[in-house]
């Protein structure tokens, strides 16, 4: 049990190696939940790391771009959970946010991914997933 | 349009019609900021314009429109084209085509 964690936990650290006071706090949420189930299979750890929750800043983002592509007035409301289609958003300005994305995290996003992208959380979990595995420069 | 909630289930058209969509957009971001720009919003005009004004089921016309549209793309890519003016060209078919 406690091998199973120790080598997630180094996993995630070999693939973040800058540590920051955020990437703890996930860690915690991740160990908790373990806790919580009282079942660590080696299946369910690999299930909750690969969907890290994304940084908080990250969804600010995602949010701030819907915004200004969307036109949103500056109150109405936008929750990580709102639906891109519940905000009025139709199928091309999907595609409009997710290239808006692409630029500002300077990321590619391929065409079925972006399909499958409904909500503000979706969108920074997967950016956050595609901002790992580039190569850092 | 598909219900608000239910998970969008795109057809393999309207993924197409996404995916040149798509394409137009990056091949936007090669050109000069102020090109770019224009193209960004000729090109976003004429797909809305579709989207508003194309019967979903006209399929033969929707094809027609995706053909001349992967062309247009061909024809932008290139490093020369700086501008899209062809796309202002709106055949005359088009009040044709809708309402009886």
């Amino acid at each position: 049990m406690a091998s199973v964690s120790a080598a997630s936990v180094t996993f995630r650290a070999l693939s973040k190696p800058s540590l920051k006071s955020n990437e703890t706090s996930s860690l915690k949420v991740v160990s908790l939940g373990w806790r919580k189930n009282g079942f660590p299979s080696l299946r369910s750890s690999r299930f909750r790391v690969s969907c890290a929750q994304a940084k908080p800043e990250t969804v600010d983002k995602v949010c701030e771009i819907v915004r200004k592509q969307l036109a949103l007035p500056a109150e109405a409301e936008l929750t990580p959970e709102s639906k891109f289609s519940a905000i009025g958003a139709d199928s091309l300005d999907t595609v409009e946010i997710v290239m808006a994305l692409e630029e500002e995290f300077d990321i590619s996003v391929e065409e079925e991914s972006s399909q499958n992208i409904t909500t503000v959380q979706e969108a920074a979990d997967l950016i956050e997933k595609l901002v790992q595995k580039k190569p850092e420069a | 349009m598909g219900g608000a909630n239910a998970p969008r289930r795109l057809s393999g058209m309207q993924k197409q019609v996404l995916a040149l969509y798509r394409g137009f957009l990056r091949a936007a971001r090669s050109k000069s900021p102020d090109d770019r720009r224009r193209v960004e919003s000729i090109v976003s005009a004429e797909f809305r314009r579709g989207a508003r004004q194309v019967d979903r089921k006209n399929f033969l016309y929707i094809e027609y429109l995706l053909r001349r549209g992967k062309k247009q793309l061909d024809q932008l890519r290139s490093p020369d084209t700086t501008a899209l003016s062809s796309l202002n060209f709106i055949p005359p078919s088009q009040s044709v085509d809708s309402r009886k």
